[in-house]
């Protein structure tokens, strides 16, 4: 033991605190340096605000009471805008019920009617959980109406990846995130909530390629 | 300006906490270095049971997708509750260690 025992204790002595350095620099330059602002630019590209036959927005979230979550809202009213400028004549929303309480393609449906949007131009899928059912969903729903070319709103570090789900699915995609990445952020807790972001979304797109969805 | 409010108050406050520690209460001047590593070392278990906790959930979500028609949202494990409870898992592994004197691993 002492003489297995004794390169295994050096090792772990000298692994923590090398890992614990490399953490805290790590938190200090996602913190303090534009280095999430660098990492996200390349996630969102550019809108490609064009006519197409439909607008479908993706799911962000809503809690059980029925309030829609930031990300869902600023989402479902980019959707209902570009509806409003007459860019396509059907809106299709999604998003499942969380836990409990209303689906929030409902919720969201409801509040397109409530901002003048017709009711027969909206179309509410529940059933997806993912990005990538979102995308099988929407080919069931849209191209038997004859659909091929879409607007997709979804948020900007989401786009390249639920782009690429649709795509795959049988979509002309047209980008439509809710936000420009290209200004930044400047305070250290939106960096270090946008690195977050960008880690999930780099994690997300590692996972939906190993699982061959890329 | 507003950026470097917190790195500055930051740096005010913690020399204020060596001058009260050196001069107050006139802690050694050459201990700081292994409080340091210290605070390094607990942070390195911190990111290992961060680690260990986030890996070990992904891989129940996914067992639970296959294994049973219950869906969870791999988003879940993307939570802050995670990051401070693996803080108090290191905290507590770092008291044990220390407190079991010196025949155990250590810096």
């Amino acid at each position: 033991m002492g003489a297995l025992g004794r390169p295994r204790r050096m090792v772990w002595a000298d692994l923590c605190p090398l890992l614990g350095g490399v953490g805290l620099a790590l938190f200090l330059v996602s913190a303090f340096t534009p280095l999430s602002n660098l990492l996200s630019r390349p996630m969102g590209g550019p809108s490609a605000l064009e006519p197409a036959e439909a607008i479908v927005v993706l799911g962000g979230g809503v809690m059980p009471n029925g309030v829609l979550s930031n990300s869902s809202m600023r989402r479902a009213l980019h959707g209902i805008l570009l509806h409003r400028k007459g860019l396509a004549p059907l809106l299709v929303f999604f998003g499942p019920v969380r836990d409990s309480g209303p689906a929030e393609a409902e919720v969201r449906a409801e509040l397109a009617r409530a901002l003048g949007v017709a009711p027969r131009v909206i179309l509410a899928a529940a059933e997806p959980r993912t990005t990538r059912e979102e995308a099988l969903r929407g080919s069931v729903l849209l191209q038997a109406k004859g659909v091929q070319r879409i607007l997709l709103v979804t948020d900007a570090y989401h786009m390249r990846r639920a782009r690429t789900a649709f795509e795959q699915a049988g979509f002309e995609v047209l980008a439509a995130p809710t936000h420009d990445l290209s200004s930044g952020v400047f305070r250290p807790g939106e960096r270090l909530a946008l690195m977050r972001r960008v880690v999930e979304e780099r994690l997300a797109r590692l996972y939906y390629g190993l699982a061959g969805y890329l | 300006m507003g950026q470097l409010l917190i790195p500055v108050l930051v740096g005010v406050t913690s020399m204020a906490a060596y001058l009260v520690g050196a001069k107050g209460l006139r802690l050694s001047h050459g201990c700081i270095h292994k409080a340091v590593r210290r605070m390094l070392d607990c942070l390195g278990v911190t990111l290992i049971f961060l680690g260990v906790n986030l890996g070990t959930a992904v891989i129940v979500i996914l067992a639970a997708r296959v294994l049973t028609r219950e869906f969870l949202s791999l988003y879940l494990v993307a939570d802050e509750t995670l990051l401070v409870l693996s803080l108090i898992q290191a905290l507590i592994f770092q008291g044990w260690r220390d407190l079991s004197g010196p025949n155990v691993s250590r810096p």
